[in-house]
C-alpha cells in the first residue's frame, strides 16, 4: 500500500468512529463538512479539471435540494424513494437543471462562461420566491425523513452515517471519473479546446457533459443537506453559497483531487468553530482566499506539496527554521488582523454606538475583547494589532530571506560540484 | 402614453448609469484582458464614500471627492494585487478580483452595517424638472442622465483628441508596440484602471443617493453589468451602450406591465389551461421585471452567441 | 495514381478588406504526396485553415470525396477523414506526452462520451498510443509533460497526434521546422512511410525535403497558385524560379 492509501484508510476509519466521540452538535457540524466537501469536489470537476469557472453553482445545489424535498413529500409524505436513496432525486434535479444551464453557458468559454453562470444563478434566485408551488415562497418547504430499511433516521448519528456513505460513494465515483475517457477529455478541454476540435471532438457536447456531471453531484450534495435538515428554502440559491464553494475550492487548491475536499472541510469546520466568537467570519474567509490567491496559487494542498519538495531539496534540518518563521509570521499576522477586525466590529456595532451616544459626551466606554477591557480612545489599544502585524511582516521577510539563502547555497554547491569534475569545467 | 414616455425616460437614465459602469469594465477588459469582478464594488464604494463625505463637505463636494478616492483604491488594486498575480493567467486574475469584491462587501458590512444607509439626495435637488401629463419628473433623474452623458463626451474627447488618449489606445490595441516605442505601459494600465474605477465610483456616488445604498448593491448591479456585457459583446463600447439602454428600458417598461403569460395564452383561448398550470404562466410581468434581462441574455446566446455588436472568435 | 480526393475551386478568403487567398484551384489526388510551397505570407497556412474548417471561405468551394466541406465544423471535417497539424505547435501543454497522444487516439475508438470504463484498461487504445510514440521516437518521453519537452520533440508529438485518427488525407504544416538535420531526415522517411495509401499535403520550407518527398508540387504566391507539377517541372519552371526559388535552385 502506498502512503496515500494508508492515509485514506485512516481517514475513513476515523470518520466511521467519529460519532462515538462527539456531541450531537459536532456530529451535525461533521455532516455539514461532508456535504461541503462533496459540493467542492463536484465544483472542482468543472473549474479545476475542465477549466470552466462557474460563479453560480448554488443553482445546481439548490435544484438538487428542492428535487429531494419534493421527492420526500411525494405520495402523501411517504416519499418517492426510500430515505437512503433520496439524494438520487437530488442528482436528477441538479443534473436536469445543469443540462439546461450548461447548454447555454457552454456556448461561450472563459470569461463569458463565468458571467453567464453567474447570471443564470441570479435568474433562479430572483425567480424562486415568486414560484410558490415549487420553492415554497419565503417560508420554504419542509418534509420528514421516513424510516426505511430497518433504520428510523431519527437520530443525528444515523443521518451522519447516511451522509458519510453517500459522500464516500460520490467522491469515489468522482475520482474514478477522472480515469475514464470522458474524464481525460475533461482535462483536454481545459488545456486546449481548440486542438480537441481538430482531433474530431464535439467540444460543446463535451463541455455540456462535464457540466451535467458536476451539476449532478452538486445536486446530490444539496439533496443530502435536505435529508439532514428536512427543509429547503429559496435562500439556498443565494450568491453566498456560490461564492463560498469557489472560495473553499481554491483555498484548498485545484491542482490535486484532494485539495478542494480539504479546503471545504477545513473552512466549514472553522466556520462552525468560530460562529460564536465572531460575526465577521465571511470577511476572514474572503481575506484568506485573497491571501491564498496572491501568495500560494496552488492552495493549501499545493503548499504541502511545495514543502515536501523543499524538504527533499534542502533537507529537513535546513527547512525547519523557515517553517517556524513562516508559521510565526502567519500566527502574528492572523492574530493582529483578527484583533483589529474584532475590535472594529465591536466598536462600530449599533449597540456600542448607541451606548456611546447615551453616555456622557466625549467618553467611550471600554470594549471587552479576549477577556480584557480595551478603551477605543487609548492609542495603546490600537498599538496591539499594529505591533502584531508589524512583527508578523518582519518574520515573513526573515522567512523569505532564509529561503533565498537556501536556494543560493544550493546553487553555489552545485557550481562547486561542477567545477570539481575534471574536464567538465574546461 | 405618458406612462410609456416616463418609463422610457427612466429606463434610459438607468441604462446610462449601467453604461457608466460597463464602459469602465469594457475598457479595462479590452486593455488587460481581465474581467474585473470587483468593478461593481467600486460603484458601491463610490456610494458609501459619498455618503460619509456628504455630512462633512456637502453633497457636491462628496460627489467630486468620492470618485477620486475610489480611483485611488482602483490604482492600489491594480498595482499591488492584480499585477502580482498576472503571471498566473487571466482566470487567476478574475478569481482574485472575485475575492476582492467579496471582501469589499464584507468590509462595507463591517463599517456601515448590513442594512441600507440613509444616503439621500439633498433637498435642494429634490424638485420636478418638468411634468409629463400631470406627472412630475424628478430633476435628479435628469441630472443623473446628464452626468453620465457629460462623462462619455469627456472620455471620448480624451481618448480621441489628446496625446495621452492616443497612447492609451495604442497600449490597449498593441501593448508590445507601445512598450517598444518607450511608453510606460504598466503606468497606462494603472491609470486606465484607476479612471475606470473612478467612473464606477462616480456612478455610485450619484446613483446611490437616488436608489438605495446597501451592501448588496454591488452584486445586484454587477450581475446586470455582466448581462449588459454579454448582450452587447465584451470589448465593444458601442455594444455596451446599446445593451445598457436596451436593458434599462426593458426593465423599466416591464415594471409597469400588469399582465402575465396567461394573458398571452388567452389570445389563443387557453387562459383557463394556463391558469390551471400556474407557476411561471401566471406570474405578473411586473413582479419579475428583474429577471427579464436574464431572459434576454439567454435569448441572445441562442441567436447571436457573440453579442449584438461583438465580433466572432 | 487515382482521381482527386480533395478539390479546391475558386477559393477565396478575405480578412477585412484584404484578400489573402485570391482564387485558388488545386487538386489533391488520392494517395499522392503533394507539397505546397511559397514565400512567407503567401497564404499556405490559411489554405490549411480553410480546408480543416478553422475558418470559412469567403467564396469558392472545397470538395472532399464529392462533398462540399467549405465552412463546416472542424470536428465534422475530421470525421470525414481529414487530419491536420499546426505550424505553431498546438498540443495539451500540461498533460504528459502519452496523455496527449491518447486523447488523439481515443476518438477513433468512439470513446468521446464514455464515462463507465477506465481508460487505462483499454488495451487497444494503449497499444496504439504506444505504437505511435515509438514511431515518432518519443517512447522515452512518454511520461514527460508535453509543454516542457524540446521544440523538435513537440513537433514530433504534433505529427503523431495528426496520424492518430487513421485519416485519408493528412495536412502537415511545416512539420520539420526547428528539427536538426538528423531528425529532419528521420521524419521525412517517417512521413513517406506512414502516408502510404493516404493523400498528403505538406507545407515545407526545406527544399531538399520538398523535392525528395513529394510527387507533385504546387507553388503559392500572394494568394494564387502559379504552378503545379512534378518536382522536375517545378525546378525548371521559369516563373517559379523568378517568383520564389530565386538563386537557390540556380546555384
Ligand atoms: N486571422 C487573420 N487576420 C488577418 N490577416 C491574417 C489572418 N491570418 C493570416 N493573415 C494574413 O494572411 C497572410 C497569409 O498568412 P499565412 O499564415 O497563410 O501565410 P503562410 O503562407 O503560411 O506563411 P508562412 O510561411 O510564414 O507560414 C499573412 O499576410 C497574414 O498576415
Ligand atoms: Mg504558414
Amino acid at each position: 500500500m502506498k502512503p496515500v492509501h494508508i492515509l485514506l484508510l485512516g481517514i475513513v476509519l476515523a470518520l466511521l468512529a467519529l460519532p462515538s466521540f462527539l456531541t450531537p452538535g459536532l456530529v451535525n457540524a461533521a455532516i455539514q463538512m461532508l456535504i461541503a466537501a462533496l459540493f467542492a469536489s463536484a465544483y472542482y470537476l468543472l473549474c479545476g479539471q475542465a477549466g470552466m469557472l462557474s460563479f453560480g453553482h448554488a443553482a445546481y445545489f439548490g435544484m438538487g435540494a428542492f428535487a429531494t424535498i419534493h421527492a420526500m413529500n411525494a405520495i402523501g409524505g411517504t416519499g418517492l424513494l426510500p430515505t437512503p436513496l433520496m439524494p438520487l432525486a437530488g442528482a436528477i434535479g441538479g443534473g436536469a437543471f445543469g443540462f439546461f444551464a450548461g447548454y447555454f453557458s457552454t456556448k461561450r468559454t472563459g470569461t463569458y462562461f463565468a458571467m453567464i453562470t453567474l447570471a443564470i444563478a441570479e435568474l433562479v434566485h430572483a425567480l424562486a420566491p415568486h414560484l410558490k408551488a415549487l420553492f415554497g415562497g419565503e417560508a420554504g418547504v419542509s418534509a420528514t425523513r421516513m424510516p426505511a430499511w430497518g433504520f428510523t433516521f431519527g437520530s443525528t448519528n444515523e443521518v451522519y452515517y447516511l451522509t458519510l456513505a453517500w459522500v464516500a460513494l460520490c467522491l469515489t465515483l468522482l475520482y474514478l471519473y477522472t480515469r475514464t475517457p470522458l474524464g481525460r477529455l475533461t482535462l483536454g478541454l481545459r488545456e486546449n479546446t481548440h486542438r480537441l476540435r481538430f482531433l474530431g471532438y464535439n467540444t460543446h457536447g463535451l463541455a455540456i457533459c462535464v457540466f451535467v456531471v458536476s451539476a449532478m453531484f452538486s445536486g446530490v450534495a444539496g439533496g443530502l443537506l435536505v435529508v439532514s435538515n428536512e427543509a429547503a428554502n429559496y435562500v439556498l440559491f443565494d450568491a453566498h453559497l456560490s461564492a463560498s464553494v469557489v472560495l473553499n475550492t481554491y483555498i484548498g487548491g485545484v491542482r490535486v483531487f484532494l485539495g478542494p475536499i480539504l479546503g471545504a472541510s477545513l473552512m466549514t469546520f472553522f466556520g462552525y468553530a468560530v460562529s460564536d466568537l465572531t460575526q465577521s467570519w465571511l470577511l476572514y474567509q474572503g481575506a484568506l482566499f485573497v491571501l491564498v490567491m496572491m501568495y500560494m496559487p496552488n492552495g493549501l494542498a499545493g503548499l504541502f506539496g511545495q514543502i515536501g519538495q523543499w524538504r527533499s531539496r534542502f533537507g529537513l534540518a535546513a527547512l525547519i527554521p523557515f517553517v517556524l518563521l513562516a508559521l510565526g509570521a502567519g500566527l502574528l499576522v492572523g492574530g493582529g488582523g483578527a484583533f483589529a477586525i474584532e475590535m472594529l466590529q465591536r466598536f462600530l456595532s449599533q449597540d456600542y454606538q448607541a451606548l456611546a451616544s447615551a453616555n456622557a459626551a466625549g467618553t467611550w466606554p471600554p470594549i471587552r475583547l479576549f477577556k480584557h477591557d480595551w478603551s477605543p480612545a487609548a492609542p495603546g489599544t490600537w498599538l496591539v494589532p499594529a505591533t502584531l502585524l508589524t512583527a508578523g511582516a518582519g518574520l515573513a521577510v526573515l522567512a523569505r530571506q532564509w529561503l533565498r539563502r537556501l536556494v543560493q547555497r544550493e546553487e553555489s554547491n552545485r557550481a562547486a560540484a561542477e567545477a570539481s569534475v575534471p574536464g567538465d569545467a574546461a | 402614453m405618458d406612462w410609456l414616455l416616463v418609463s422610457v425616460m427612466n429606463g434610459v437614465v438607468y441604462g446610462l448609469l449601467l453604461f457608466m459602469v460597463s464602459a469602465g469594465l469594457t475598457l479595462i477588459f479590452g486593455m488587460m484582458g481581465v474581467l474585473n469582478f470587483a468593478h461593481a464594488s467600486f460603484y458601491m464604494l463610490g456610494a458609501y464614500f459619498a455618503f460619509s463625505l456628504q455630512a462633512r463637505i456637502g453633497f457636491w463636494g462628496a460627489i467630486l471627492v468620492a470618485p477620486i478616492i475610489v480611483g485611488a483604491v482602483g490604482v492600489v488594486v491594480e498595482r499591488y494585487f492584480l499585477r502580482r498575480v498576472h503571471q498566473y493567467g487571466h482566470a487567476h486574475e478574475l478569481l482574485l478580483t472575485f475575492g476582492l469584491s467579496f471582501m469589499i462587501a464584507e468590509l462595507v458590512k463591517l463599517f456601515y452595517g448590513n442594512y441600507p444607509v440613509n444616503y439621500r439626495i439633498p433637498g435642494s435637488l429634490d424638485f420636478a424638472a418638468f411634468a409629463v401629463g400631470g406627472l412630475d419628473y424628478p430633476a435628479y433623474r435628469v441630472l443623473m442622465g446628464g452626468v453620465a452623458m457629460a462623462m462619455f463626451v469627456l472620455i471620448y474627447l480624451l481618448l480621441t483628441r489628446t496625446r495621452v488618449g492616443i497612447i492609451v489606445r495604442s497600449a490597449i490595441y498593441k501593448p508590445r508596440m507601445a512598450e517598444a516605442l518607450g511608453h510606460n505601459v504598466p503606468l497606462v494600465f494603472m491609470g486606465v484602471f484607476g479612471v475606470g474605477a473612478a467612473l464606477a465610483g462616480l456612478a455610485g456616488a450619484v446613483a446611490g443617493a437616488f436608489y438605495t445604498t446597501n451592501p448588496n448593491m454591488a452584486l445586484e448591479l454587477g450581475v446586470m453589468v455582466f448581462v449588459v456585457v454579454v448582450v452587447g459583446g465584451l470589448g465593444s463600447l458601442g455594444g455596451a451602450m446599446l445593451a445598457s439602454i436596451l436593458i434599462g428600458t426593458i426593465t423599466s417598461l416591464s415594471v409597469g406591465i400588469d399582465a402575465s403569460l396567461s394573458d398571452l395564452f388567452a389570445l389563443f383561448g387557453a387562459r383557463q389551461w394556463a391558469e390551471g398550470v400556474g407557476g411561471l404562466l401566471t406570474l405578473k410581468v411586473s413582479s419579475t421585471a428583474g429577471t427579464i434581462p436574464f431572459a434576454l441574455m439567454l435569448l441572445i446566446l441562442l441567436v447571436r452567441p457573440h453579442g449584438l455588436l461583438g465580433e466572432k472568435g | 495514381m487515382s482521381d482527386a480526393i480533395l478539390t479546391l475551386r475558386g477559393l477565396k478568403k478575405s480578412f477585412g478588406d484584404i484578400e489573402i487567398i485570391r482564387g485558388v484551384d488545386l487538386d489533391l489526388l488520392g494517395g499522392e504526396r503533394h507539397a505546397l510551397i511559397g514565400p512567407n505570407g503567401a497564404g499556405k497556412s490559411t489554405i490549411f485553415h480553410l480546408i480543416s474548417g478553422n475558418i470559412a471561405p469567403t467564396a469558392g468551394e472545397i470538395m472532399f470525396a464529392g462533398k462540399q466541406i467549405g465552412g463546416a465544423q472542424p470536428q465534422a471535417i475530421n470525421h470525414l477523414g481529414i487530419s491536420r497539424s499546426f505550424q505553431i505547435t498546438n498540443i495539451f501543454p500540461r498533460l504528459t506526452t502519452f496523455e496527449n497522444l491518447r486523447l488523439a487516439v481515443m476518438r477513433a475508438h468512439g470513446l468521446q462520451y464514455n464515462f463507465w470504463r477506465l481508460v487505462d484498461n483499454n488495451r487497444r487504445v494503449r497499444e496504439q498510443t504506444e505504437r505511435l510514440l515509438e514511431m515518432v521516437r518519443l517512447q522515452a518521453r512518454a511520461d514527460s509533460i508535453a509543454g516542457e519537452m524540446s521544440y523538435s520533440e513537440q513537433r514530433s508529438l504534433e505529427i503523431a497526434m495528426t496520424l492518430a485518427s487513421d485519416p485519408r488525407v493528412i495536412l502537415l504544416d511545416e512539420p520539420m521546422a526547428g528539427m536538426s538535420r538528423d531528425e529532419t531526415e528521420y521524419t521525412s522517411n517517417l512521413i513517406r512511410e506512414v502516408t502510404k495509401g493516404r493523400a498528403l499535403m505538406i507545407v515545407e520550407h526545406d527544399m531538399d525535403v520538398v523535392f525528395s518527398l513529394s510527387e507533385r508540387v504546387s507553388v503559392l504566391v500572394y494568394g494564387q497558385v502559379i504552378a503545379t507539377g512534378t518536382p522536375e517541372e517545378i525546378r525548371r519552371n521559369a516563373s517559379v524560379k523568378e517568383a520564389y526559388l530565386g538563386e537557390e535552385v540556380a546555384a
